[in-house]
């Protein structure tokens, strides 16, 4: 069985004749200990869908699934206190910019602290050494220094090693990291990314890592799901689907980089901007900005369909060679 | 060919730091003693750590603060002796663009204003002329016409960053300095933005200093390279040569520390531990002795200077056994 199980999950927002789904028919399925890149531009719906599965959308947003299941345990059906017992101590999220969410007004130990009084509760003082172990477990150097540091003392990276330490506190099976390394330098990025995958192989969590940059989840995730306007484009293992994307959108994300073309060339650039509440497509949500979008395109909205190694939504997939099977198709009619 | 349009010697920037009030400031060397050169129609990219001195540095450039020691050249004028007048002509010359286009643009002006404001400051032309000029800008960096009246909350990350390309750009600078200008925004957009500020390059034959973080975006667009640590230069040299065979075991430290989509390009995972030392108390030696794993005892008494090696710059005691 798988340990966080998603069908359909719709996130909405707005006034309910005119809604805006941020995130529109999400499948996801994730196993014990498995890695799972979750990626896309800003704005196709990663975050809002990461904070639908920690139950952290408020109203006026809604969310509604047909299937929301932890560990077999449907989470919509739950009580509020029985899935807040549940959050924090199953499932635990590291957010993006470690500098705001810290609260400045305690010491990082207090804060740790508090997660595991919460959660587990017991004396005080085998807090206090729980709370150090996991410092020291983060590689934070110094750490009964570090414990009675207020946030300010920290720098990005040490506090973003605090973040993850308040994260695995609980020993949680799922672990949901929001662009955990966006805010911070390339050489900390790189320490923090090999912190959490040793914590993550030692303790056989499941990370859900959501990012925009695809190099990262290229080096560390098994499985990538990529997201545009609300809906999954394409899933598939890594390398394949860096090496050969089936969607047109996967491999604009993989033409834009800069390592792909050495020297003064131009980039590959995908043309405008994801689109808003108002300018949704009614067709397929990319072909205002897909190079090989096709009249049909334009009309009638792709499903998500299995498809070689992993999920593709598009009517014309593209090949291995990266040609796009829409002119065949066309000249074939 | 093409001649040395800015140019910088032993430029250094301290900052007097209190330390409470009876006792006596403390100095942070946030630049010290870092030369270089930029060509017209060149691009030197700056690289680094957050705190080691790019921005710092994009401030002296661009005049906005006065270097506490050093030589800055523009166009053949020295910056420190010249006359206020020449210095009001040659401002206009030096512009930037800043890193995060949702803080740049005052968010109660039109962009058609915003645009118009350098030509208000450093022009004589009239508000007919103004528009005229902001309107052919607009279209050169693929802003739409209908645009002009807008405000900025109305505009996308990436087209926010068009807009404040085109403001540097409306004085007719020969260098425009970029700190981070892509670092906020999606990769797509990315991709967008760099390849606007390569085409104005071509048009113009405007120099840049790009200051990023990031290398493979650095690789892509730069034709010289400047790595910095702590305030000093570390390596410098041509885009190609630093890339290919980086002497400085930070410089490799950072290339190692990028990630990277084909396997084959990652280099073997020799990641830095630790994090950059305080600028307020930097150790005697190297800079980087704290971090480097190659670090003897003689970089931690005497600080190494830069030197030339293999086609560029390094300051590394032991550059060559790195190589």
């Amino acid at each position: 069985m798988a340990l966080l199980e998603v069908r359909q999950l719709r996130v909405a927002f707005g006034a309910a004749r005119q809604p805006l789904h941020a995130v529109d028919g999400l499948d996801l399925t994730l196993e014990a200990g498995e890695v799972v890149g979750l990626v896309g531009e800003s704005g196709s719906g990663k975050s809002v869908a990461s904070l639908a599965l920690m139950g952290l959308v408020d109203a006026p947003g809604r969310v509604s699934a047909n299937r929301l299941a932890f560990d077999g345990r449907d989470l919509l059906a739950m009580r509020p206190a029985e899935r807040r017992r549940l959050l924090g101590r199953d499932i635990a999220m590291i957010f993006q910019d470690p500098s705001t969410s810290l609260n400045p007004c305690f010491t990082i130990g207090d804060q740790i602290i508090e997660t595991l009084a919460v959660h587990e509760g017991g004396p005080r003082r085998s807090l206090r050494a729980r709370a150090l172990e996991l410092l020291q477990q983060v590689e934070i150097p110094d750490a009964a220094q570090r414990l009675d540091a207020y946030p300010h003392q920290l720098s990005g990276g040490m506090s973003q090693r605090v973040m993850i330490a308040m994260a695995i506190a609980c020993n949680p099976r799922l672990l949901i990291a929001d662009e955990p390394t966006t805010a911070l330098d390339v050489t900390v990025q790189a320490q923090v990314l090999q912190l959490l995958l040793r914590l993550q192989r030692e303790r056989g969590m499941a990370l859900l890592l959501i990012t925009h940059d695809l190099a990262v989840v290229s080096e560390v995730a098994q499985r990538v799901v990529v997201m545009y306007a609300g809906q999954v484009m394409e899933t598939g293992p890594v390398p394949a689907i860096f090496t050969a994307p089936q969607h047109p959108y996967t491999r604009a994300l993989l033409d834009a980089l800069p390592e792909h073309k050495r020297g003064s060339e131009r980039l590959q650039s995908l043309p405008g901007v994801v689109p808003g509440q108002f300018d949704r497509p009614t067709g397929c949500l990319l072909a205002p900005r897909c190079r090989f979008a096709q009249a049909r395109c334009a009309a009638e909205r792709p499903a998500l369909v299995t498809s070689g190694v992993g999920t593709v939504r598009c009517h014309y997939p593209l090949d291995a060679q990266g040609a796009s099977q829409s002119h065949t198709a066309e000249a074939a009619r | 060919m093409s001649e040395i349009l800015f140019e910088a010697r032993d430029l250094s920037r301290h900052y007097q730091v209190p330390q409470g009030l009876f006792r006596p400031k403390a100095v942070v060397r946030a630049l010290d003693g870092v030369s270089f050169g930029v060509m017209a129609g060149h691009t030197l990219a700056v690289v680094g750590e957050s705190g080691c001195g790019k921005s710092t540095l994009a401030r002296q450039i661009t005049m906005l603060e006065t270097p506490t020691a050093g030589t800055l050249v523009l166009d053949g004028h020295d910056l420190a002796t010249t006359s206020k007048a020449t210095l009001r002509q040659l401002r206009p010359m030096v512009q930037m663009v800043f890193q995060n286009p949702y803080a740049s643009l005052n968010p109660r002006k039109r962009i058609g204003s915003i645009l118009e404001e350098p030509l208000k400051i450093h022009t004589t032309f009239n508000a007919a002329e103004r528009a005229d000029r902001a309107r052919a800008m607009m279209a050169r960096v693929g802003l739409r016409p209908e645009h002009y009246e807008r405000y900025p909350h109305m505009f996308s990350g990436g087209q926010r960053q068009r807009v404040a390309i085109a403001r540097a750009l409306m004085t007719q600078p020969k260098l425009v300095v970029a700190d981070e200008p892509v670092s906020a925004l999606d990769v797509s957009i990315q991709a967008q933005v760099l390849n606007l500020l390569m085409d104005l390059q071509a048009e113009t034959n405007v120099a840049y200093v790009f200051i990023s973080h990031n290398l493979a975006v650095v690789e892509h667009i730069a034709n010289e390279v400047m790595v910095m640590y702590l305030g000093r230069v570390v390596e410098q040299g041509p885009a190609r040569a630093v890339f290919d065979t980086a002497l400085h075991p930070y410089t490799r430290a950072l290339l190692a520390a990028t990630p990277r989509l084909d396997p084959a390009e990652r280099g073997e995972r020799a990641i830095v531990r630790g994090e950059p030392p305080s600028p307020l108390a930097p150790p005697r030696g190297c800079a980087y002795a704290s971090r480097c794993p190659l670090a003897q005892a003689r970089c931690r008494d005497e600080a190494p200077q830069l030197r030339e090696l293999g086609g560029h710059r390094v300051a590394c005691h032991f550059a060559e056994a790195s190589g």
